[in-house]
């Protein structure tokens, strides 16, 4: 809530914790940590393993505050830092993900939500469990966080091309893996 | 496996460039296909409320760590015994209280107290008296049984966790020490 | 008179604020106005979904108490709040009677302060004990925690003890126990493991025999865990 946090922007907490006001990082963290962490679910399969991933990023932010270019840009630079962590973690645990994934994918708490529709939710992000980490993550910023094509090749520095190669594979791939466990 | 690619234009669907519409009729059911693929697709927002205090108080404990590393502090050491429980069974609703005694060694200081969960916090509540030696100050108090969490508050100003106690973040940034009773 | 719609009115007004009632005569006074408007509307909603307030106004007043910045009290405060929704949310998932008991649920959100986790707490509630000795092994187990025992080895302990039937004051004893194993040198794994080791043996051999089968409470029977290799 704006008025509990003063209003501050981002830039002027980065910069009064790098004053010396530790404490304030906390309403950063609070922020911000619902934001990624839908990214961080999508990408790693597990609600779980998203919310240590997440943890860990604002750590390891906080670690290297002082290099944060343009303290106004904290988003984009903490972007990078989870992205990372997210990859991580992928390099990590290869093997174990793909089993776990089905078990542990979050599915939607609404009600609303029909098992047909939970049962498709639950097969789609087990197929992308199956992709490279760069296809998953591609198809997470479109079609999750409904990022275009250039706010993501801004993002991750790259071109929209490029993207859009990775995601046709992904595409591809995707169908293949929903085709063989309909 | 060409079969499992789809057509072009279904890609341009799916991007978001064309719509099902656009697609000539041979296209149509893999253009469905793909929307029920997207369909699929879990945008449902997730929650993570515990990341905020895990982050503060990871950061605590780090600097915790590095405080052994300072110039030693005036406290030199602190001490609750507690002097045991009524042996009779308690004959009201409320549980057996336990008489608690707050024992903390304060070089230089001329005011202790302890506040907690037990008194509101407030440091005026539960002064400390000097006893024996000039260092020494000494409350001793009945508590019910539960969960305690307490500090020393040293010259009205400074709160010191008891440093023989079990202690918790107290989320801000600090911590409480416990008593468990 | 005129005054009696009023007051009818007023009655019935006061009746669904009465959390909100006692949250602000408990803090009136002694919390910036911001502070208790936030314990209020948080107070207020989280008594509709069966969690303890008490825990926020603690919270809250500790804050002002030591003079930190509102901000930060509030995030502390919503703090508290995600602690006693994990807690509950693991005891209910342990198959706890519904509505969960709310010093239960604080219990449980002590030892989540303490660094345990939602699934200890469930753990820690499936050992089929009644509510009253599960509320007294959570509270040991967050201090165990707290000491530096290890998640594992203070769930282990706890875990098995309540499993040994061990009544509350037995429970009670732990912490100090443990903290006789580490002054001789032992590290605070290692004084939880073998307490564990001798609950666990007490588990397989039953309850010392002065003592009769555990009371039902009537809460509905839940076989024992197998004890422990």
């Amino acid at each position: 809530m704006q008025g509990e946090t003063g209003g501050r922007s981002d830039g002027e907490i980065v910069r009064a914790v790098l004053a010396g006001d530790r404490e304030r990082y906390a309403v950063l963290v609070e922020r911000y940590r619902d934001r990624y962490a839908r990214y961080a679910a999508r990408m790693l399969g597990s609600a779980d393993a998203a919310e240590d991933a997440v943890q860990d990023a604002f750590l390891r932010a906080y670690d290297q505050l002082a290099q944060c270019q343009d303290p106004n840009k904290f988003l984009g630079w903490f972007f990078l830092i989870l992205r990372n962590r997210c990859f991580a973690e992928q390099r990590k645990y290869r093997s174990q993900v793909s089993l776990d994934a089905a078990a542990a994918v979050p599915t939607s708490d609404r009600s609303d939500v029909g098992t047909e529709t939970a049962e498709r939710r639950r097969a789609l992000q087990k197929a992308l469990m199956e992709l490279t980490a760069e296809q998953r993550e591609v198809f997470v910023l479109k079609h999750v966080e409904g990022l275009s094509y250039i706010e993501i090749a801004e993002r991750l520095n790259t071109s929209v091309p490029s993207l859009k190669m990775r995601m046709h594979r992904a595409y591809d791939r995707l169908r293949e893996q929903l085709r063989d466990h309909a | 496996m060409t079969q499992h690619e789809f057509d072009p234009r279904v890609k341009q669907l799916l991007d978001g460039e064309l719509t099902l519409a656009d697609l000539p009729a041979e296209l149509r059911a893999e253009g469905e296909e793909a929307l029920r693929l997207l369909a699929a697709v879990d945008r449902a927002s997730v929650s993570v409320p515990a990341v905020t205090w895990r982050v503060m108080a990871a950061l605590e404990r780090r600097r915790r760590r590095l405080w052994w590393l300072a110039p030693a502090v005036a406290i030199a050491a602190a001490v609750v015994l507690l002097l045991g429980r009524p042996s009779t069974p308690p004959t009201t609703l409320s549980a057996t209280v336990v008489t608690v005694r707050f024992v903390l060694v304060a070089p230089g200081a001329h005011q202790v107290s302890v506040a907690g969960t037990f008194n509101r916090w407030d440091p005026s509540a539960t002064p400390l008296v000097r006893s024996g030696t000039a260092d020494t100050w000494v409350a001793t108090i009945a508590l019910p049984p539960g969960e305690h969490q307490y500090a020393f508050v040293v010259d009205g100003a400074r709160w010191v966790p008891d440093p023989a106690a079990p202690a918790v973040d107290d989320g801000f940034g600090r911590r409480n020490s416990v008593l468990t009773l | 008179m005129m005054r009696t719609g009023m007051i009818l009115g007023l009655t019935l007004f006061a009746t669904t604020l009465d959390a909100q009632q006692t949250i602000g005569e408990r803090l009136t006074g002694r919390v910036p106005s911001e502070i208790a408007a936030l314990v209020q509307e948080l107070g207020g909603a989280a008594a509709s979904r069966g969690l303890p307030v008490d825990p926020l106004i603690q919270k809250a007043i500790e804050g002002n108490a030591k003079a930190i910045p509102a901000d930060r009290v509030a995030i502390a405060i919503r703090g508290v709040v995600a602690q006693l929704d994990s807690a509950a949310a693991a005891l209910r998932d342990a198959g706890v009677a519904s509505p969960v008991d709310t010093l239960e649920i604080a219990a449980g959100g002590f030892a989540i302060t303490a660094g345990l986790r939602g699934r200890d707490i469930g753990e820690l509630a499936r050992t089929g004990r009644p509510t009253s000795d599960v509320i007294v092994g959570l509270r040991v187990a967050g201090t165990l925690a707290a000491m530096g025992v290890p998640r594992e080895e203070t769930v282990r302990l706890v875990g098995s003890s309540l499993r040994a039937q061990q009544a509350p004051g037995e429970l009670l004893t732990l912490p100090g126990r443990v903290q006789s194993e580490m002054a001789r040198g032992a590290t605070p794994a290692q004084a939880a493991a073998g307490l564990a080791r001798a609950a666990a043996a007490q588990a397989r051999h039953g309850p010392p025999p002065d003592r009769g089968p555990p009371p039902d409470h009537g809460r509905p029977p839940r076989p024992l865990a197998p004890p422990l290799p």
